[in-house]
């Protein structure tokens, strides 16, 4: 079956004639608003390519996102929203007035009590602002005064798969594009030997298995699929067969990838499917990282001092400091997008076995991460985002004791930070109820969120648009979204 | 001269409006009769009798109401002659080519059909040049052009900013600050071609004689007409410039009260009239930087450098892109091809030079050299240079970069000597400095000495009445035996 023939086949003379004429019309506009438009439609080989026409729409405060994102959901009430007042309420029922017949998990929908289990974990303030963190993050705790905290994000959704989808992708729907594949649609990518998003998933701690992440997370969506994040692994190669094979070596590599490029472009020729463009680029990419990945994980010229900032575990590959370290390197080769998905955050039981040992894993590789920005002067450029899908609920999921509790999912509200580029650092937005069940004031949807994202990147998320199953689909989705001011420098 | 009756005026006014039906029918006609000359549309002339019917009626009215609006004076008076009776002459011209259509003699007719067009386009030509001014035609004909029609080759508008250098303090107050100003939105109607209100704003006689009186108080920029009316809200009757015509901006008009109130100075120079800091600043942003060679380097239009970009980030394996949509700004980042880019590529991108905001140079085998080609990107906000060879010596070039922000130097063997020069950055507010041989203390005595005082001093102040008036706004009740003073809960920190 041949695509092109179909396409002719359905064309009325009729309907070409009135399609083409709006569509000459739409192209003379476009070549007089943004005279490199059709230059931009064709890419280039290798990975850079130029932001859309038009981008960014403001000048941007960030040329860079590092997202730290907390697969399965920190506790917000053990980690960033203080509430002393809940200690006399131990295993006291939830009050009906605060949970308001709210829609629950199944894992707890059954329980016949939803006993309040106060955290366990001593706050304290930290930095010249101030900000009460819990003794489970003392590393975060040092760089508060770097840090804009948001203790009121909220979301719809109370499974980890949509959930993680919805903030991720804008929508619980599998299908949209990543908020970095948007962001390399949007903006470009300037690295020519790396892609311009790239995504880790490190180890962890938690004594139990974590819920599975989906290549969606990263997805391209129904953007082209060069926008897709590329997965470094995590343990052994970064990246799967990127080595010549033995007995072959760069030139016969190189001969062989052009009599391949030519014989593809000869398939678009015939057929017309982007898609092979994407896959020519892909080839010309991997040879490249051929040298480029060696490169990048050689951390032979990092000062020792630079090592220790990420803690003991920066050496060994697959570990969030690696990672972290790996980000602050990615980013400096010119990446736009990196994407850092922990796992296992997800503590229905023992939490206070499990969740000291995931915030171990994370809590020096961060503060390392923003110090070590900070001393290069490229902290001013990039963003950094940490958070999870959604929070854990003040009642206790299973067995309450004064030593042990778990939680379940929450998606009224849950603490995320954010810092660097163009965010007024030291500052807490917005306020939980005592319980840490409802927003009091300056709610933060996750909508909202994605907004500020791309407005520090340069984007009105509103006019950052791709036009599929008649829509003019955007990050954000249809309903109303905005940039939360309050924590913008 | 008595001044004409108001109903004179009024009609006068629909001259404009009527003019152009007598010029659209008169053309039609002329078409329609060579049309016609041709055997194929030798149908094209039937209307014509018709149209000339319309046309001589339209062209009396449009006559008559040009002569009324004559009476009211404030244009060019030899311009305004020579368009009277041109027109009038067309309208005679018109009905005497009607009368020989009507009477059958057609071959007299198209001759004075054609004179008729003649006289018309001399006369609409002259009436165009009395509304728009004389230039108006000409004024952006490409150069030989201009000079066989007779235009000025004179510059476009009168420059305010940048067209010429020189020390601020040279500059003359009245011919190069105000002139301009009032050469840009007031002149066109009070200048040498239309004289409304009989006010001419081109001189300094003519704004003394003014119209309804002068149109300045020496001394005294409030009491001044000319100051009054463009303060006056948009809406206002009698704002000028009118509502619809360009608007100067506020330090436009801000700077034309500094000059009245010294006194309204024919040939003083700005120097001799001390100027204030703040109008010291707009005329330096006006007549360019302070200083004899220093000079603000406006960006060019996007369009016009947008070839070299992609030919440039080709060759040389960078990206340059811009900064943000609708403006002229760019970045470049030459971090990428790292050691491979060195001042020879760096030179390269001076063409792009005024346009560059954000450069990258980190890890790239720039030297001091190579910073002069950085020296001559005046409108630099942001710099990499970490990781490069720049030393102390180099970064005096960087003297100049009046909007350079952030300067990154961490990796390179700059020292403390380095320091003194960054003193000419007068916007520097991010330095970085890591891995250097500066030392902490000359690092913090910069820091110290960059703190901008000044400012700090007037917030200082407006936190001071913030605390003032939330202690205004406490409440207190007495109850005889005590005082509850209930005020706001949270009192903003003094610094």
């Amino acid at each position: 079956m041949n695509p092109v023939a179909d396409f002719y086949r359905q064309q009325s003379r009729r309907a070409f004639l009135s399609n083409t004429g709006i569509a000459a019309g739409r192209m003379a506009l476009a070549t007089l608003l943004f005279p490199d438009w059709l230059k931009a439609a064709a890419p280039k080989p290798g990975c850079a390519h130029p932001p859309l026409p038009g981008l960014p729409h403001f000048a941007p405060r960030a040329r860079r996102l590092i997202y730290l994102f907390m697969n399965g959901a920190p506790s917000q009430i053990d980690l960033w929203d203080y509430k002393p007042s809940l200690a006399p309420l131990f295993d006291t029922d939830l009050p009906d007035s605060i949970r308001q017949g709210q829609r629950l998990t199944t894992m707890t929908s059954n329980q016949k009590r939803f006993p309040i289990a106060p955290s366990i974990y001593k706050f304290a303030r930290h930095g010249r602002c101030g900000t009460w963190v819990s003794e489970l993050l003392p590393y975060t705790a040092q760089i508060v005064d770097d840090l804009a905290v948001i203790k009121t994000v909220h979301t719809e959704a109370i499974n980890h798969d949509p959930a993680a989808t919805y903030i991720l992708t804008g929508n619980m729907v599998p299908g949209k594009p990543s908020i970095g594949a948007w962001l390399s649609y949007g903006l470009g990518s300037e690295a020519d030997n790396l892609p311009a998003f790239v995504v880790m998933t490190p180890r962890w701690s938690a004594k139990r298995d974590a819920q599975a992440l989906y290549q969606r997370l990263w997805g391209s969506g129904f953007l082209p699929s060069r926008h897709q994040g590329v997965a470094l692994r995590s343990a052994g190669d970064p990246v799967l067969f990127l080595n010549n094979p033995p007995g072959v070596d760069a030139s016969t590599r190189r001969t062989m990838l052009d009599g391949l490029a030519k014989l593809n472009g000869l398939a678009f020729e015939q057929s017309g499917d982007p898609e092979i463009r994407t896959r020519i680029a892909q080839y010309e990419m991997s040879f490249r990282m051929q040298t480029s990945i060696p490169e990048l994980t050689d951390l032979a010229r990092e000062p020792q001092a630079v090592l220790d900032l990420y803690g003991p575990e920066v050496t060994q590959p697959g570990t969030f400091a690696a990672s972290a370290l790996l980000a602050r390197r990615l980013i400096e080769r010119g990446v736009r997008v990196v994407q850092i998905l922990h796992r296992e955050w997800d503590q229905h039981d023992n939490l206070p076995r499990d969740l000291p040992l995931q915030c171990r894993d994370v809590d020096q590789a961060c503060r390392g991460l923003i110090l070590d920005l900070k001393q290069r002067g490229l902290l001013d450029e990039t963003l950094v985002v940490w958070g999870g899908e959604f929070g854990r609920t003040v009642y206790c999921q299973g067995e309450l004791s004064r030593t042990n509790y778990g939680r379940d999912h929450h998606p009224r509200c849950y603490t995320m930070w954010m810092a660097g580029a163009g965010i007024q650092p030291g500052v807490v937005y917005g306020e939980t109820d005592d319980f840490s069940y409802n927003v009091v004031r300056d709610p933060v949807h996750i909508r909202d969120l994605n907004a500020t994202l791309l407005h520090l990147m340069g984007i009105d998320h509103r006019r950052l648009t791709y036009s599929f199953q008649g829509l003019d689909q955007r990050l954000t989705g249809t309903e109303e979204a905005n940039p939360v001011k309050g924590i913008l420098a | 001269m008595t001044s004409p009756p108001d109903l004179a005026l009024f009609f006068g006014r629909f001259h404009p409006l009527l003019v152009h039906l007598p010029i659209g029918f008169l053309l039609l006609l002329a078409a329609l009769e060579l049309l016609g000359r041709w055997h194929r549309f030798r149908n094209a002339t039937l209307a014509n009798g018709c149209i000339l019917a319309f046309t001589v009626p339209a062209s009396i009215l449009a006559a008559t109401c040009g002569w009324m609006l004559s009476l009211g004076g404030n244009y060019d008076p030899q311009f305004l002659q020579w368009h009277k009776w041109t027109g009038v002459g067309t309208a005679v011209a018109a009905t005497l080519a009607a009368l020989l259509y009507a009477m059958g003699q057609s071959t007299f007719y198209r001759w004075v059909l054609a004179l008729t067009v003649a006289v018309l386009t001399v006369a609409s030509h002259l009436g165009g040049s009395l509304t728009h001014g004389k230039d108006y035609l000409t004024r952006y004909a490409p150069g030989p052009l201009r000079a066989l029609l007779g235009g000025e080759d004179a510059p476009r508008t009168p420059g305010p900013a940048g067209s010429q250098t020189g020390a601020v303090a040279g500059r003359r107050a009245f011919a190069d600050v105000v002139q301009p100003i009032l050469a840009q939105y007031c002149v066109g109607c009070h200048g040498p071609e239309k004289q409304k209100a009989k006010l001419r704003l081109d001189t300094l006689e003519g704004m003394q004689a003014g119209g309804h009186g002068p149109a300045f108080l020496a001394g005294n920029s409030a009491k001044s007409t000319l100051i009054h009316r463009m303060t006056l809200p948009l809406a206002d009757d009698n704002h000028m410039p009118p509502d619809g015509k360009p608007q100067p901006a506020a330090e436009e008009i801000k700077l034309l009260a500094w000059w009245i109130d010294a006194g309204a100075p024919a040939d003083r120079k700005v120097g001799e009239l001390n100027p204030p800091p703040d109008i010291r600043r707009l005329l330096d942003s006006r007549l360019g930087a302070p200083g004899p060679v220093a000079q603000v380097v406006a960006p060019k239009p996007l369009n016009d450098v947008l070839p070299q970009i992609d030919l440039l980030a080709d060759e040389l394996g960078i990206a340059i892109s811009a900064i943000a949509q609708g403006e002229p700004w760019l970045q470049a980042n030459a971090s990428l091809p790292g050691p491979q880019f060195g001042d020879a590529e760096l030179a390269r991108l001076a063409p792009l030079a005024p346009n560059l905001r954000w450069l990258d140079l980190a890890g790239t085998s720039v030297t001091d050299a190579g910073l002069s080609a950085v020296a001559s990107m005046r409108n630099l906000v942001r710099l990499h240079l970490e990781h490069t060879a720049v030393t102390d010596a180099g970064l005096a070039q960087l003297a100049g970069l009046d909007d350079l922000a952030y300067l990154n130097l961490y990796g390179t063997a700059v020292t403390d000597a380095a320091l003194p020069h960054l003193r000419a950055l007068p916007r520097l507010r991010q330095l970085y400095l890591w891995q250097t041989q500066v030392t902490p203390e000359a690092a913090r005595a910069f820091a110290e000495e960059r703190l901008d005082k000044a400012e700090l001093q007037g917030w200082k102040a407006e936190i001071e009445q913030l605390q003032a008036r939330i202690r205004g706004r406490q409440f207190t009740v007495e109850f005889g035996a005590t005082n509850l003073t209930v005020s706001p809960t949270k009192v903003v920190d003094p610094l």
